[in-house]
């Protein structure tokens, strides 16, 4: 509960940091996204029902830090990143075995893929509200240079956030000594 | 799957189902509440990133003139905002009265705003600023500088508000080119792929035939914008197979935006 506890705080460090983190003009003006890489953390180290809360907390931060209310209409509306993040999480909750196992490199790339495909369901829905869809190269960065990003930063990430864990004392470590 | 687990997913569904009922009143309200809420740790960010950019680039000056200068220089733009209005609200007065014996309008009313944060996302191109209902803001307010025009206000909280640029795909304007009688409507776009962004001026007539240069400027219809604000400048013209559409070069940076001015009425 602590290691759930403390990665609520670092969702809204991590959500309040984004917007202080220049875009990077080489990946096509790419944002950074730090939230995914914690909340994917958590997929694999909280129960199930934490999953969904902490899902349901980062995507609800990032509706509303993100949403637009724009001539009486709502684009994307509220409760669509929470699903996102909840469905993808829940893919990494089921992979936890693995994770449990200490094969990290799974989970590393699945957070980079899952950050993209993230940014391709609100490109999609923004789509389909605005209408003409296309896919510049533009577009592809914007959706894949985050996940590469995330990919990257995934180890480092999971390593602080596993050594924290550990201090917690976090209840999935007696798990891993079974399977040990 | 354990009970608990299933007890869990029923309270998510119906969490989410709540969320997906909230109509736009109560996207606004939530949006603007946890604006506010978090607005001591964006402003306080804010200041830290200035520190450090002011760190980085190696300038070490005294705090008393650095507050001085600051003042001064927000008051300088302030002054050359409102000169710029009164230009225009001049040169519009000068035109009606000349051609329409239409009563006079007066200058705008402006509040001061600083740039709190940019977007945090790819696909919107939002920024914040430390200015809300206390000051007298509301949704829908268009925001300037003494270049011309930013955006408009679209959430505000008691000492926070969400900003629409003008380059977002979203932010529409309707707007008229300089020496012309030519009008189409100013958006974002939808991916932007540099720093600097460029506007679209669609729904022009085939005969337009703008040159690079020419000034595009606010219409007034629409009910957001008041007439005359400038928007940017002609890069390209090009022919559709309906019309005519222009590329623009926003006259405002947007990149490197710090203080702006929200447009609270006239005087």
């Amino acid at each position: 509960m602590i290691l759930f506890v403390l990665l609520l705080f670092f969702v809204v460090v991590a959500q309040i940091g984004e917007f202080f983190l220049p875009t990077l003009d080489w990946m096509y003006n790419a944002h950074i996204y730090i939230v995914p890489v914690i909340v994917f953390y958590g997929a694999m180290a909280l129960p199930f029902p934490l999953v969904l809360a902490l899902a349901t907390f980062a995507g609800l931060l990032l509706d509303a830090l993100t949403v637009q209310v724009v001539s009486g209409k709502v684009e994307i509306s509220f409760g669509w990143s929470i699903l996102l993040y909840a469905v993808l999480a829940a893919i990494m909750h089921g992979l936890r075995p693995l994770f449990v196992r200490g094969r990290w490199e799974v989970h590393c790339v699945l957070t980079g893929i899952c950050t993209s495909a993230m940014l391709l369901a609100q490109y999609l829905m923004i789509t389909f509200r605005r209408g003409s869809i296309f896919f510049t190269r533009e577009v592809w960065w914007q959706i894949g240079g985050p996940g590469i990003i995330a990919l990257l930063m995934a180890p480092l990430v999971f390593w602080i956030l596993h050594s924290i864990a550990r201090v917690t004392r976090s209840p999935y470590l007696p798990e891993a000594e079974n399977y040990r | 799957m354990s009970r608990t687990s299933v007890i869990a997913l029923l309270v998510f569904v119906a969490i989410l189902g709540y969320f997906f009922t909230f109509g736009v009143e109560s996207t606004r309200k939530l949006q603007a509440g946890v604006y506010q809420l978090l607005s001591p740790f964006l402003t306080t960010g804010s200041g830290l990133e200035k520190q450090i950019t002011s760190v980085r680039s190696g300038l070490k000056s005294l705090e008393d003139l650095e507050r001085d200068n600051t003042a001064l220089r927000v008051e300088n733009r302030s002054l050359r905002a409102t000169n710029q209005a009164l230009r225009d609200v001049e040169h519009e007065v000068n035109r009606l009265r000349h051609a329409l014996n239409y009563r006079e309008r007066s200058v705008f009313k402006l509040v001061p705003a600083e740039i709190v944060t940019r977007d945090a996302s790819n696909w919107f191109r939002t920024v914040t600023i430390n200015r809300g209902k206390d000051d007298g803001i509301e949704g829908d307010m268009p925001v300037v500088t003494d270049e011309g025009l930013v955006g408009k206000t679209t959430t505000v909280s008691a000492n926070i508000s969400l900003v629409l640029l003008v380059s977002d795909e979203n932010c529409r304007v309707a707007a008229n080119v300089e020496g012309t009688r030519e009008q189409g409507i100013v958006s974002g776009e939808r991916v932007v792929g540099s720093i600097t962004p460029l506007l679209d001026l669609n729904f022009l007539s085939k005969q337009a035939d703008l040159k690079p240069g020419q000034k595009i400027f606010t219409s007034g219809v629409g009910g957001v914008f008041p007439a005359q604000l400038l928007i940017g400048q002609v890069r390209t013209f090009a022919l559709r197979a309906l019309d005519g559409q222009a590329r623009l070069a926003p006259a405002v940076d947007l990149a490197h935006l710090e203080d702006v001015f929200v447009v609270t009425g006239r005087k």
